[in-house]
């Protein structure tokens, strides 16, 4: 395993507005790390911060604990949320030169290259100039632009952004894999049920703060216990209505949806249910990463 | 027209090399053999010199570089060949001469070469014979012994054809000789009144004296300083905006630092553009060489080694400020506002050295505009072709531009690290100095590269 990026108390003020207010978090290596927020959050300010492109006026990033510099950063992947390449050049010859200035020499950048536009599926594209490729295949350039140079951290703003389903399955497959080889694999995006399929843990920060991050799961399954119940011939969840300690959120379909709170034993739940008809669904429901954000942001 | 097969020659060359390195960047970009291999990795100036071989590769690459090198090429070849063209055969006169002797067609050869002609001497069995044969274009001339003189189309006093020329002369010394004769001369009294030279003429204000050839070449040297300059540091001044545009900048500067991409960029446009002046001149002197041009021919050593240091310096101060105005902008429409106050400094030191080396006189406008980095470019080199500078002069004045340089670039360098990531509207420098200042305030807690 790799080491870990540590991103501690960043604080970075434009003028009157606070864009990073003391953040701080962890991305283990080894995840794919979901880095979530409304629009003006603060995601591509941490994203340039970690690259050194925007000053700080208070904070650090460590990467296995030593302040990252210039010559950490050669190690590291950056896709930009405004996608950079040079438009006239040819698809390998940029991709080589942005290898070449991670350090690489020219015959193993040349193979790299190779090696990674096939792998995302854009080899035959090598000697078009970039800007002939379609949105998607940019998209891909751009992630073998990051990744060409094998980096031990990647840091991606809305790698998924206007890709279509083929697109997201390719790129999401390289980020999983990515995470599974030790690396260190930190995206942004708006798009929570992609985020939900291919991250380990999340991040979810508002006006420059961390407001919530934990593991998907323990995202998934924390707050207040759900209950989804279906009984046989009840359509409007009378049976429902009147339990203690059980609100009803939501009923249509036949479906009932319960939120429960601390004292409540759902065997009470499931107990009014039977007493309703015969019980066709039981289930403990986790929650949508979608609802743990509106949750986190309030908005 | 002896020029002609050369100057193809030295076209097709050219396109050879072109198609050549064409087809290369279409084949694979993985080096040849170990020993391009090892060149390629044996990268001395590091990110630098990586950026600046990029630069290198595309610029040479482009299209617009093809066109304008091509053009640049093809003025070059016609400032130096028109002018010849036209001598060739017609410099030296036909003369078809009737009664002549050896003394007469002497006295012929004496006369072409005193108007910067030379005289072919065809003798005619008479005059009827030499009228068919200038018909027939055989011929020039017709020159009768006795005193007749026939030409193809009528001489006008002040003709500048070879053969107006030719004739004229020729027709007011036979005159004389008859004149001579009339009054009774005797040939060596003759000869001496017939090489009458007038004295000189006086004037209170010094004349203008003949253009040297320092001058010419210190002439030529501003115009190229002139239309290299401006060419590359547009170029410069696009490629950071373009740069910026693409956002490319930011995937760049995660790796690299500012000042070596900027460095690296400045570097590979700066040898592109001198490679393409030294081509140039050099293919001046070829071809003025091969058709015997007067126009660079004998250019003074002293005067070129002076143009190429100032074409150097002059791109080395203004591409940092060309750099970071490209900085501020990303559009077209708003880089228009920042060049003009850039190229103004440039286009008074031009001017007015032109002016200067045109006139022959060393002005105290140049004297003073040579210690100035914007200006001196021009106007240094414009005070060696004039002779009017000494060697710790021209020393003092290189020592104030790469000091001025020096500072420039620390200015630009910062400029446009705090600028080139600025997207949206123009950035305008006023703004940009809170920024240094918070900066410097904060240095500690900043992770500023």
């Amino acid at each position: 395993m790799g080491e870990a990026l540590e991103v501690d108390g960043l604080t970075r003020r434009f003028g009157p507005v606070t864009a990073l207010d003391g953040l701080t978090f962890t991305v283990p290596s080894g995840q794919v790390v979901g880095f979530l927020g409304p629009n003006g959050a603060g995601k591509t300010t941490t994203m340039r911060a970690i690259f050194g492109l925007t000053d700080l006026d208070a904070g650090s990033v460590r990467w296995g604990g030593t302040p990252v510099g210039p010559a950490q950063r050669r190690r590291f992947g950056y896709m930009p949320e405004e996608r950079g390449l040079y438009p006239n050049m040819l698809v390998a010859e940029e991709i080589e030169y942005l290898g070449r200035l991670h350090g690489m020499d020219a015959g193993t950048a040349a193979t790299a290259t190779g090696r990674w536009l096939e792998r995302l599926e854009v080899a035959d594209r090598a000697r078009s100039k970039v800007e002939s490729l379609s949105h998607g295949n940019q998209q891909r350039v751009q992630l073998a632009a990051a990744l060409v140079h094998d980096p031990e951290v990647l840091v991606l703003d809305e790698p998924l952004a206007g890709l279509d389903p083929t697109g997201i399955d390719a790129i999401g497959r390289v980020l999983v894999e990515q995470a599974r080889s030790g690396r260190c694999v930190l995206f942004s995006s708006h798009q929570l049920d992609l985020v939900e399929d291919l991250c380990e843990s999340v991040a979810i920060i508002d006006h420059g703060r961390l407001v919530v991050d934990g593991t998907v799961d323990e995202l998934a399954t924390g707050g207040a216990r759900r209950l989804s119940v279906r009984v046989e011939g009840d359509r409007d969840g009378g049976w429902a209505r009147s339990i203690p300690g059980a609100a009803l959120s939501k009923v249509g379909g036949g479906e009932v949806r319960l939120v429960l709170d601390d004292a409540i034993d759902s065997d009470a739940v499931l107990d009014a249910a039977r007493a309703a008809g015969h019980v066709t669904q039981f289930v403990f429901e986790r929650r949508r990463l979608s609802e743990v954000f509106r949750e986190a942001v309030g908005r | 027209m002896k020029a002609l097969p050369i100057v193809i020659a030295a076209l097709a060359a050219f396109a050879a090399v072109r198609t050549r390195r064409r087809r290369r960047g279409r084949g694979s970009s993985r080096p040849r053999g170990a020993v391009a291999a090892r060149l390629r990795d044996a990268n001395l100036l590091g990110d630098t010199g990586l950026v600046a071989g990029r630069e290198i590769r595309e610029r040479v690459r482009g299209r617009v570089f093809r066109v304008v090198t091509i053009i640049l090429f093809l003025v070059v070849a016609a400032v130096v060949v028109i002018p010849t063209l036209g001598n060739g055969s017609s410099e030296t006169q036909r003369v078809g001469v009737v009664g002549g002797s050896a003394a007469f067609d002497a006295g012929l050869h004496e006369l072409a070469t005193s108007v910067g002609l030379s005289a072919v001497v065809v003798p005619a069995p008479d005059w009827k014979a030499a009228r068919a044969a200038l018909v027939a274009g055989r011929l020039d001339v017709v020159v009768d012994a006795a005193g007749r003189i026939l030409v193809p189309k009528p001489v006008p006093p002040t003709g500048t054809s070879p053969t107006a020329r030719f004739a004229l002369t020729l027709a007011s010394n036979m005159g004389a000789h008859r004149a001579f004769a009339r009054a009774g001369l005797t040939p060596a009294q003759a000869a001496i009144v017939a090489r009458a030279r007038p004295v000189g003429v006086e004037s209170l204000h010094p004349g203008r004296k003949a253009r040297s050839t320092a001058e010419t070449t210190a002439l030529v040297g501003v115009i190229l300083i002139f239309v290299v300059l401006t060419q590359y540091l547009t170029w410069t001044l696009m490629g950071v905006m373009e740069e910026k545009a693409s956002r490319v900048v930011e995937v760049l500067l995660a790796t690299v630092r500012p000042l070596q991409l900027l460095a690296g960029k400045l570097l590979g446009i700066g040898v592109v553009a001198i490679l393409q002046a030294v081509a140039l001149v050099a293919f001046a002197l070829l071809v003025a060489e091969a058709v015997g041009s007067s126009v660079v021919q004998g250019a003074s050593p002293e005067v070129v080694a002076a143009i190429l240091v100032w074409l150097i310096l002059g791109y080395a101060f203004y591409s940092w400020l060309y750099a970071a105005a490209g900085s501020l902008a990303e559009r077209q429409d708003q880089v228009q506002s920042l060049a003009l106050p850039l190229s103004a400094p440039l286009i008074l030191g031009y001017v007015v050295s032109l002016t200067g080396v045109s006139s022959g006189n060393a002005s105290l406008l140049v004297k003073v505009l040579a210690y100035l980095p914007p200006t001196a470019p021009f106007a240094m080199p414009t005070l060696v072709g004039l002779g009017a500078v000494t060697w710790w002069q021209f020393l003092l004045s290189v020592l104030v531009s790469l000091g001025c340089t020096a500072l420039v670039a620390l200015a630009a360098a910062r400029v446009y690290r705090t600028a080139v990531l600025r997207t949206g509207s123009r950035v305008r420098l006023r703004e940009l100095l809170p920024t240094f200042g918070r900066e410097a305030s904060s240095s500690a807690a900043s992770t500023s590269r």
